[in-house]
């Protein structure tokens, strides 16, 4: 159990990491003129390889065009994939892919869960669906949707629809049956159980799945850009690797990282307010 | 709990039908299980009737068959032979009654609904407007000894608590015949006892036609007007006596009183061939 009085050391250990890493980082392959140390410094700590936090701080200014001779305006018009369009349009795709790949995995969870027939007719087909890794599509996906937007929505829509499908399949199916014969005993209709039971008692499974599929997403949209695409933080990256430039490259990573923090966060609030009857989430009084 | 003397509320009552109309009747009731041997026999030729306003406590050792009845008469389980009716309406498996009312053994409240929306579902699903089902709401959480819990989510709850919500979930839908399937069976003696009272009290009060499933002899006495004990699997009926206990009754005076005693003795030894019968299979 952590008490009260162990916040602070635990925030101390926190920074205390996070400054050695960053000093590692930024000066660890100096130790190398050290003839002594040369040894015990691994190759990899080459700033070819993973730059160094002043690099990326100085690549982030440039690639954010806060650093434009010209100015923020003209160096922002000058580039149609700069940091900022570039996180917009994968954010964009991102959303799309997550809210189709979503709602259709919920929806087919839903019925395939309720009906037993269905389930048996498609069972064969889902898992040998399920059975193919997504990221081997996305060439084919390429090839029938172009280099466009739509490829990095349909590779984004396919890798979630999988996960909340199977989630939400789940969670309908272990729906508690004496709960649906209270309901209907009550009066409720199929349509009404649906409504006020199944989806209500599925939605902590569902839920449970739509964290990872947030993840999931922007993973989908990333494996699209790099295969073939004309903007997105994805092609950012592509762009730095050619030009053997670390430092644009984790640039566009702590981008990722960070969008990736905020989406987290949010749906955990939203998964917090919708399953405050669950003991996990209950509010401190 | 709800402040009216039981004597006075007992002359409001005033009964719907004749008093002695036929509400429930089942006739040769049969139900074979098939296993993957041969066809296991859970009920077994069981016929009774129950009348308007009585409350029958169906008695036996546990796998008997008691619930499997019960769930024939509301309905939610196909029978094998034989014939229930319910005002001489054939019962029709799947088919939901707006008279009946049903209370499960299990836990059976929506965890995602508080209190009050969980005793409110019915009504709302009704589609009874929001002024008129508050107000019924309230009153039944005044009744039910809920009284500030309401909305508080049932995880907050005890058992006891969980069940009296259960219980006044359906009781709001004013049902007229009311069946229960061990609904107690899960509390703690002393939860029980509470229970019995308030069950007694809103009984006393709406006089409903009520089929109560249970092992427990003591609770069978303290609550119902007859008793139907059935034998161990399969399930044949026993013998069908009525319980004379004057009403109102107290929940727990009456247990000590000495006609409780002996009454408890003569059905113990009947129910304990069975209990023997059980274990020697």
């Amino acid at each position: 159990m952590i008490m009260a009085q162990d916040r602070p050391r635990i925030l101390f250990w926190q920074l205390t990491i996070l400054i050695v890493w960053f000093c590692i980082w930024e000066w660890g392959f100096e130790l190398r003129k050290v003839a002594a140390l040369k040894p015990f410094v691994p190759s990899l700590l080459d700033p070819y390889f993973i730059s160094k936090p002043s690099a990326i701080w100085t690549s982030f200014l440039k690639l954010g065009c806060f650093t434009d001779k010209g100015g923020f305006g003209a160096c922002f018009a000058a580039n149609p994939n700069n940091l900022w369009l570039a996180t917009m349009v994968t954010l964009k795709n991102m959303w799309w892919g997550f809210l189709f790949g979503s709602t259709s995995g919920i929806f087919a969870g839903l019925i395939l869960g309720r009906s037993d027939y269905l389930s048996k007719i498609f069972e064969p087909y889902i898992v040998a669906l399920n059975s193919i890794p997504r990221i081997a599509l996305v060439p084919l996906i390429i090839l029938m949707f172009g280099l466009g937007d739509m490829s990095k929505i349909v590779t984004a829509w396919i890798v979630v629809f999988f996960v909340v499908f199977f989630n939400t399949f789940e969670g309908t199916r272990s729906v508690d049956r004496d709960q649906v014969a209270a309901a209907r005993l009550l009066g409720a209709s199929e349509l009404t159980v649906l409504r006020t039971v199944v989806i209500p008692s599925a939605l902590a499974w569902v839920f449970a799945s739509l964290t990872p599929a947030v993840s999931f997403a922007l993973i989908g949209v990333i494996v699209g850009e790099f295969i073939g695409a004309e903007r997105g933080l994805g092609k950012l990256i592509i762009e730095a690797e050619a030009r053997a430039n670390a430092a644009e490259m984790m640039v566009t990573i702590f981008v990722m990282m960070i969008v990736g923090i905020i989406l987290a966060f949010i749906v955990r609030r939203v998964q917090a307010y919708l399953l405050r009857w669950q003991p996990q989430f209950e509010q401190p009084q | 709990m709800s402040g009216v003397p039981v004597a006075e509320a007992l002359e409001r009552v005033v009964p719907a039908r004749a008093a002695h109309a036929t509400r429930i009747t089942v006739e040769a009731l049969d139900k074979r299980f098939k296993t993957a041997g041969d066809d296991v026999i859970a009920v077994d030729n069981v016929s009774f009737e129950v009348r308007q306003g009585e409350f029958v406590a169906l008695l036996g050792p546990s796998g008997c068959g008691k619930s499997t009845i019960l769930n024939m008469v509301a309905g939610l389980l196909a029978k094998s032979g034989g014939r229930i009716s319910i005002d001489a309406d054939d019962v029709v498996t799947g088919q939901v009654n707006r008279k009946v009312g049903y209370i499960f053994q299990r836990d059976t409240v929506f965890p995602w609904r508080t209190v009050e929306a969980n005793i409110g579902y019915g009504l709302e699903i009704a589609g009874v407007a929001k002024a008129e089902r508050d107000a019924k709401v309230a009153r039944a959480i005044e009744v039910s000894g809920l009284a500030g819990f309401a909305k508080s989510f049932p995880r907050m709850l005890s058992g006891g608590m969980r069940q009296r919500v259960a219980l006044m979930r359906t009781l709001i839908m004013e049902p007229e015949i009311l069946l229960m399937d061990e609904p107690f069976g899960a509390l703690d003696t002393h939860t029980k006892l509470e229970m019995h009272k308030t069950l007694l009290e809103i009984w006393e009060r709406e006089r409903q036609t009520v089929l109560f499933v249970t092992h427990d002899l003591g609770e069978a006495l303290t609550l119902s007007s007859r008793i139907i004990l059935l034998s161990a699997r399969p399930g044949r009926l026993k013998e069908d006596f009525e319980v004379p206990f004057a009403r109102p009754r107290d929940a727990v005076s009456l247990r000590e009183t000495d006609e409780f005693g002996r009454l408890y003795s003569h059905i113990w030894h009947s129910l304990g061939q069975e209990f023997r019968r059980t274990k020697a299979e």
